[in-house]
């Protein structure tokens, strides 16, 4: 699924710096920005729930208070009933005389003046009571409208509100005060207590200053708007005068009318805050944008938005010279590794840290040094090989071996002796094809063991009685291997040192498997001789030039050292030649080479 | 290509932190009011209640004023309202009436009792079968209603009654008492304080005679008339009923002694009208009984929507009331004289 997006997104082919920036960066901002909002979010629907929680009870409170302030009012007409001179002039019937009707109309409307203007209640504006017998007007300021004498008018006639105190707004009356001060009219229905009769109206005009006192104790915001509406919607209170009256038709789709909603239109979000009056049914609303109630969150945001820019800025600064830092050396090296792909051997990788990419480059570097001293060893083999080769085939082919060879098969067909030179001719021609088989390397001990010999016995043949050779044969010289022509350069040594001196040179060769449980198994080989032997100076020095890098002294004449060298090459130095001698006494060349079976050759050889 | 453009709308939406949906209403809500509940509640409860109002006797003009002011609640507040009593103050009359209410199942039943204990029988019956109970006018013994909703204070219109006759004759004389009935226990606790008012302040007077007249305007006259015959010598009469004073004023007036025999009491202005104005009765003290009525239906309707009656509460077309323990006080008494008698029409 992943390796399939990676695909899609063709992710796979970035480089690995872009990668590393493209992780880093994501690592870095989602997160940074993923936590951000939410914590704005959260924040800020915090912040909503507390004052969607906080201001319905302030608006309770306030509605409570207004409550309690229409209760009051609603209980001032009920002052009239302290009164009996007033009682008596309402249950009076109707007039006789006139003089008797204005004494009434100034007790009426001295007590009204006295109860609801006096000095104690500066909202109410004017107190009218309309009685069968006649209206009764006291305000504080001038008015128009209100014509009692009109009958028509609903409120000249008796009211029948069942004992409530009833409300009524400036547009559902034509009354207006001077100043043009918004006010409401409290309706209260005198009734004849006692006698359970209607004596008329009262109608209580009252500022609504009250309720703006009221809200302003409240309206710590100053951007939010408050205002008072029945439940129908028509708005009883509204700091803009112009609205007080009309309906506000968006009630229908509140959702609730005590709590807290806010509009879900994205533009101008509002948090509105509404609370229904138990008993008056008013309903007060708080209305306020969301975005004040946010203000401190949003310049938190702001900040926020501003640290993550710089952060974002840095980490992805910091990603790239990571990055960069990351793939510079793997650059380098693959650069350096191109290089060595071309055939370049010889590099020098600059990269020593010690991270991984110094590991590689290390590790890299012991490759390539150890690929060249390999092929550098092997180019040493082959020429050794070929050096021995041509060895043997020099020392065969050799006029004076040839000569030799040949006038002992001259001697021989003049002796008579046919069977003789036709084993001679066919040892000297096995002897050449071993030596010119090059093939192989390396061949079963047997076939060395044949060779050497081929070789001593046309010696035998050509120096008869003087020389002798014993050599140890047995069935694990098919088995084991051994490189070709290690035998023939010291053999011949014995030879042409034997001979010089001696007149009978005895030659043993013995074959000493070793099998220990520190070393390898290993075949040492044995070549004795009874010749001059050697002086200690000179197998000093011979011994000394053995132990010599076999890589240095490569032009050596010696056979014997071409067979040392090659022993070492191939094997290492533990294995190789070590010659004992004494003067007059003897020889002794031993061998040393690892039991090698013919799979291991195979294997050895690819 | 596809799976590619998949994979980044994708991405962008859970960046923009878009939530996918249909945006049901325009507004969410944050804060949801716990009053809701209670406003259901209430509104729940707002059903027809059928509330029985039961006077000790029907016919004569002050219940039938309480009738009207009943009957005016009810309109008022939506409530039925039944309203029946018996010809004579009689309790076995009222068991009877009381017995046909519960047979109705009505949810209340306000009762002026004619007798305080033996009328208990037949109210523990109605409150077992889940009727409320209350009293007015006349209480029972407090066992057997919720509450008792009382006119006047009895010690106060007991002593009131007292003053106003004692300044009528100059706090000397003898005088006598017509009662109603002597089981009524608003009469006799009125008596009582009526007594204990003479007894302090007013040593030069003294009480005669106390006759009942079992609110029977015709018995009453009768026996104003005896009393006058058997005590020539008293210059006051106290009618504690409303039946008293205006036969009272008659009998007075009857023997041409206007004036001379103060009458004073508890009677309503229709009733004593005539005789205030012709000055055979000087002073009659009531309330209005229009306003007992209806101030009975407003009481009973709180109790039935479950509102405790609290000290001084301003009950709508009637004022604040009183509470005294588990009392209701509906105001104090008014005096009708000559010159405000004619405001008054009950």
């Amino acid at each position: 699924m992943i390796s399939k997006l990676m695909e899609a997104l063709r992710l796979k082919n970035f480089q690995l710096k872009t990668k590393l920036i493209i992780t880093y960066i994501l690592l870095t901002v989602i997160p940074m920005a993923v936590l951000g909002y939410i914590t704005y979010y959260q924040n800020t629907k915090a912040i909503e729930e507390q004052v969607g929680e906080y201001v319905p009870r302030l608006l309770n409170q306030a509605n409570k208070n207004i409550e309690n302030e229409i209760n009051e009012i609603g209980n001032l007409p009920n002052l009239i009933y302290n009164s009996s001179d007033v009682m008596a002039v309402l249950r009076a019937n109707p007039y006789k005389d006139q003089s008797s009707m204005l004494q009434d109309q100034f007790t009426v409307e001295s007590f009204l003046s006295r109860t609801y203007l006096g000095s104690n209640n500066t909202n109410i504006l004017g107190a009218f009571l309309l009685s069968t017998n006649g209206s009764f007007i006291s305000t504080r300021v001038a008015y128009e409208g209100f014509d009692f004498n009109n009958t028509l008018l609903p409120y000249g006639e008796a009211h029948d509100l069942g004992g409530d105190t009833k409300i009524l707004l400036p547009n559902e009356v034509n009354l207006t005060f001077e100043g043009d001060p918004s006010y409401m009219l409290v309706v209260k229905e005198i009734v004849d207590l006692d006698n359970r009769e209607n004596l008329g109206t009262l109608f209580l005009a009252v500022k609504l200053t009250f309720i703006e006192e009221i809200l302003q104790d409240l309206d710590e915001e100053e951007r939010a708007t408050m205002w008072v509406m029945d439940d129908q919607g028509q708005i009883i209170y509204h700091p803009l005068q112009k609205k007080i009256g009309t309906y506000f038709e968006e009630i229908d789709d509140y959702p609730i009318l005590n709590g807290s909603f806010r509009t879900t239109i994205e533009k101008d979000r509002t948090l509105i805050s509404i609370n229904q009056s138990a008993k008056q049914q008013w309903v007060l609303v708080h209305s306020i944008p969301i975005t004040y109630l946010t203000e401190g969150t949003d310049v938190v945001k702001t900040v926020a938005i501003i640290i993550f820019l710089i952060l974002v800025v840095i980490t992805t600064l910091i990603s790239i010279i990571v990055a960069w830092s990351v793939t510079k050396p793997i650059n380098l090296l693959g650069r350096i590794m191109k290089d060595v792909e071309n055939g370049n051997l010889y590099v020098k990788i600059p990269i020593d840290s010690k991270d991984e990419v110094g590991v590689l480059a290390s590790s890299f570097q012991s490759m390539i040094s150890k690929i060249r001293d390999l092929i550098k060893k092997n180019d040493h083999i082959e020429i050794r090989q070929k050096e021995a080769e041509l060895y043997a085939l020099q020392s065969q082919i050799n006029p004076h071996f040839m000569y030799n060879t040949l006038e002992t098969i001259g001697a021989s067909i003049e002796d008579g002796e046919s069977e003789l030179v036709v084993d001679m001719v066919a040892i000297l021609g096995r002897m050449l094809r071993f030596s010119l088989s090059n093939k192989d390397k390396i061949v079963p001990i047997s076939l060395e063991v044949l060779h050497i010999e081929d070789y001593l016995t046309l010696q035998k043949f050509r120096f008869e009685e003087r020389i002798s050779f014993n050599i140890q044969n047995d069935y694990e010289h098919d088995v084991y291997f051994t490189p070709k022509f290690i035998l023939q350069p010291i053999v011949e040594n014995s030879v042409k040192y034997g001979m010089q001196k001696r007149k009978a040179l005895k030659i043993e060769i013995d074959f000493i498997h070793e099998k220990s449980e520190i070393k390898d198994p290993h075949i040492i080989m044995i070549v004795r001789d009874n010749g001059p032997g050697i002086n200690e100076e000179e197998l000093k020095n011979l011994n000394e030039f053995l132990q010599k890098d076999p890589m240095i002294n490569r032009d050596s004449g010696f056979g014997i050292i071409n067979v040392h060298a090659r022993i070492v090459m191939m094997f290492g130095d533990q294995y190789g030649l070590t010659i004992n001698s004494a003067v007059d006494k003897g020889t002794e060349v031993m061998i040393r080479i690892p039991q090698l079976l013919k799979k291991q050759v195979r294997n050895g050889d690819e | 290509m596809f799976f590619r453009i998949v994979f980044c709308i994708f991405l962008l939406l859970i960046v923009s932190g878009c939530n996918i949906g249909p945006k049901i209403t325009e507004y969410e809500v944050i804060y949801n009011g716990h009053n809701e509940q209670k406003q259901a509640e209430s509104t729940q409860n707002h059903k027809n209640y059928t509330i029985a109002v039961i006077p000790k006797v029907s016919g004569i003009p002050y219940f039938n004023a309480v009738e009207e002011g009943v009957k005016e609640a009810g309109k008022d507040l939506g409530i039925n309202v039944l309203y029946s009593g018996s010809l004579i103050a009689d309790w076995k009359q009222q068991e009877a009436i009381i017995n046909g209410y519960i047979e109705q199942k009505v949810d209340l039943i306000a009762i002026s009792a004619n007798d305080p204990e033996k009328l208990g029988t037949v109210l523990k019956e109605a409150r077992k079968q889940g009727i409320r109970v209350i009293t007015w006018d006349s209480d029972t013994n407090s066992h057997f209603r919720e509450l008792f909703i009382n006119m006047v204070d009895p010690e106060m219109v007991g002593r009131h009654i007292m003053d106003t006759l004692s300044s009528r004759v100059n706090e000397k004389g003898s005088f006598a008492i017509i009662t109603g009935s002597s089981d009524a226990a608003n009469l006799n606790e009125w008596i009582n304080w009526m007594k204990v008012q003479q007894k302090e302040y007013y040593p030069n007077m003294k009480l005669v005679d106390i006759v009942e007249t079992d609110d029977d305007p015709k018995k009453a006259y009768s026996a104003s008339k005896n009393l006058l015959n058997k005590h020539p010598e008293i210059n006051g009469i106290i009618g504690s009923s409303s039946v008293g004073p205006p036969a009272a004023a008659q009998a007075v007036k009857d023997i041409n002694k206007s004036g001379e025999i103060t009458v004073v009491g508890l009677s309503t202005p229709n009733l004593m009208r005539e005789y205030i104005k012709d000055g055979s009765a000087q002073v009659v003290t009531l309330w209005s009984p229009k306003k007992l009525g209806y101030l009975t239906v407003s009481i009973a309707k709180e109790l039935l929507d479950g509102q405790e009656i609290s000290d001084n509460q301003y009950i709508s077309n009637i004022g604040n009331v009183r509470v005294k323990e588990d009392t209701v006080i509906m105001g104090q008494p008014i005096d009708f004289t000559k010159e405000n008698i004619d405001q008054y029409d009950f």
